[in-house]
């Protein structure tokens, strides 16, 4: 997307883009339902988690991570997922439906410009969120830094891509604010279970392990996990996390409708 | 039609169903010919306009001209394809077919060319609900090479009091107007502004009439969809009639509305009998009637010299004398009833 944009941003005034992400993060803040849910969150569960000593004293079995630590790449899951499936797609469905994008069409800034300046806002929503979940796991938690530091980030910066990608997605399929809501509620529960959110992955059944392991969610938090314990993620981790991120964006620019 | 193209001021009516494709025969010399009220270039230039999506809403074989500093009006009835066209004309859909020139350039090729001339007021076109008046015309402003001062625009359209109001907490006036300015911002040189009144109470009509016309006092040649022919008659200087895609008729308001709007009906007492005939061989009328002690002509042109004259030739002195001209809301009755007649006809007898 940001290359369709930067050809076709050629000849309006340099500037216009970050008036439109200064804009668009205005809109964002008097709105904040995706920043409550990618801020509160990650606040509110490392609060939780630091109540609980045993969750950052206790060595999950089988692994040299605490509980905490299990938990971390899920978290950050979450979060990004919040920003992601509420944040992103429901004001781009709205935007659509009023008009918005429309009225925005008529200007010589390009509509995909719009587009990256709501992925920009979110993008530094999610920064900020992932920000506080790692600050605070080192300083709360005494978590110590990943072992496979590029890979961790590897992961984290695939996982964002591919569940940007998704909230595009949705944002491009929704014909309406309402049913970009609905569609975000219904991946939502279900990408939480598969990223482990209720349950630890390793208690569900073999197939199921198996469909969380090619699930964005299941992937980007696999790759993190590996990275945490010292090993480079897995290339099927990685190569899930493209794939996602190929096919989901080639439909998200085929479906997107400007009204 | 060779009459019509050598007067400029003739109005120009046609049947569609007889000739489906009007302008085929047209020379592009013609398209001058077509701005009858002021002598100047096109600055937009429709030809052969095709376009269909899905089935209704379409529009097939529109052409017209605007002149350079004109408020051209595009009136129809709803669902014509007013609309459509001008969404061609500011690029925002890709016609089928023909060929529209905007400034020399083609909205579909130099989008953003088009873009930062033409400014453009949208029928549903909402902004952010809480966008603020100020922070979306600044905005707007940044993607224009050479914006307008949003300040002086603001102030021009009497916002400067809402400048820091959210969009959502605006009356319906204010957000037409704030449209209005969102269409300015660019400084362009056509601003088109689409069904701009509708939803509006008189009042705010009427303040809204005023800014048109301002707009036009800058320089900016403008094209105006309504469906209001009151907006018609008092702002365009010229209209084109738009009905189920097809281009009916295409004069001057004034023009239309005699030529048209079921002609000039002139009525009078006549000091003592006299034989129809004397009246009805005149040129331009076309029935005279006696209803109780009136006499009723009806007819196209100047009547009342010609009557006048008649009627002293043979001793009648006219009393009473009364004259109405059609009205451009009975030229366009007229000229869309007619071709929905058939339907009608099933439907009502």
């Amino acid at each position: 997307m940001s290359s369709s944009g930067g050809l076709a941003t050629e000849r309006i005034p340099s500037g216009a883009f970050w008036q439109l992400v200064r804009f668009e993060g205005k809109m964002a803040l008097r709105e904040p339902i995706g920043i409550i849910f990618g801020l509160a969150l990650p606040v509110f569960l490392l609060g939780v988690f630091a109540s609980i000593p045993y969750m950052s004293s206790h060595i999950v079995p089988g692994t040299n991570l605490t509980d905490f630590e299990v938990y971390l790449p899920i978290l950050i899951v979450t979060v990004l997922l919040m920003v992601t499936l509420l944040g992103l797609p429901i004001p781009l469905a709205r935007d659509r439906e009023l008009g918005w994008l429309r009225r925005f069409s008529t200007t010589p800034a390009p509509p995909s410009m719009l587009l990256g300046a709501q992925v920009a806002v979110n993008l530094v929503v999610a920064a900020i969120a992932i920000g506080i979940l790692l600050v605070g796991s080192v300083v709360v938690f005494g978590v110590s830094v990943p072992h496979q530091l590029g890979g961790f980030v590897l992961g984290v910066m695939l996982g964002t891509a591919a569940m940007f990608v998704m909230g595009l997605l949705v944002a491009a399929i929704s014909p309406s604010e309402k049913s970009a809501a609905g569609i975000a509620q219904s991946l939502l529960y279900p990408l939480l279970f598969l990223a482990g959110a209720y349950l630890p992955t390793e208690y569900l059944p073999g197939w199921l392990q198996t469909v969380s392991n090619l699930s964005p969610v299941g992937a980007a938090r696999q790759a993190m996990t590996d990275a945490m314990q010292g090993t480079f993620p897995t290339i099927l981790s990685l190569g899930v996390l493209v794939a996602y991120i190929a096919v989901l964006g080639y439909l998200a620019v085929r479906l997107f409708r400007w009204e | 039609m060779n009459e019509a193209e050598l007067n400029p001021h003739a109005l120009t009516t046609l049947d569609a169903h007889s000739v489906p494709i009007p302008w085929t025969t047209a020379t592009p010399n013609s398209v001058s010919v077509e701005s009858p009220t002021r002598k100047t270039r096109a600055v937009v230039t429709v030809d052969r306009l095709h376009k269909t999506y899905g089935g209704t809403n379409g529009v097939h074989e529109v052409s017209f001209s605007v002149g350079e500093g004109e408020i051209l009006g595009i009136i129809g009835p709803n669902g014509a394809g007013k609309t459509t066209t001008v969404e061609c004309i500011s690029g925002l859909r890709a016609p089928d077919s023909g060929s529209i020139n905007v400034l020399g350039l083609d909205p579909q090729k130099h989008r953003q060319e088009v873009r930062d001339r033409v400014g453009v007021q949208l029928q549903e076109g909402s902004l952010p609900p809480r966008a603020k008046v100020r922070e979306v015309l600044q905005l707007f402003a940044s993607f224009y090479r050479q914006p307008a001062d949003p300040d002086e625009l603001l102030s021009e359209l009497g916002l400067t009091e809402k400048r820091n109001a959210y969009y959502k907490q605006l009356s319906g006036g204010q957000k037409q107007r704030l449209s209005i300015a969102l269409a300015l911002v660019g400084n362009p040189k056509v601003a088109i502004l689409d069904e701009l009144t509708t939803g509006l109470d008189p009042q705010a009509r009427r303040e809204t009439w005023g800014l048109i016309e301002k707009i036009r006092d800058r320089g900016v040649t403008v094209i105006l969809v309504t469906h209001f022919m009151d907006e018609a008659e008092r702002l365009c200087d010229r209209v084109v009639l738009i009905d189920r895609g097809e281009v009916v008729a295409m004069a001057t308001p004034e023009a239309l509305a005699e030529q048209e709007g079921g002609g000039t009906h002139m009525r009078f007492v006549p000091s003592a009998p006299f034989p129809d005939k004397i009246l009805a061989s005149l040129p331009g009328v076309s029935s005279v009637e006696h209803v109780g002690p009136h006499v009723e002509v009806t007819g196209k042109g100047d009547l009342l010299p010609a009557v006048m004259q008649a009627l002293q030739i043979v001793g009648v002195r006219a009393q009473d004398v009364q004259v109405t001209s059609g009205s451009l809301e009975d030229a366009f009755l007229r000229l869309t009833s007619q071709r929905t007649r058939p339907t009608t006809e099933v439907a009502g007898s």
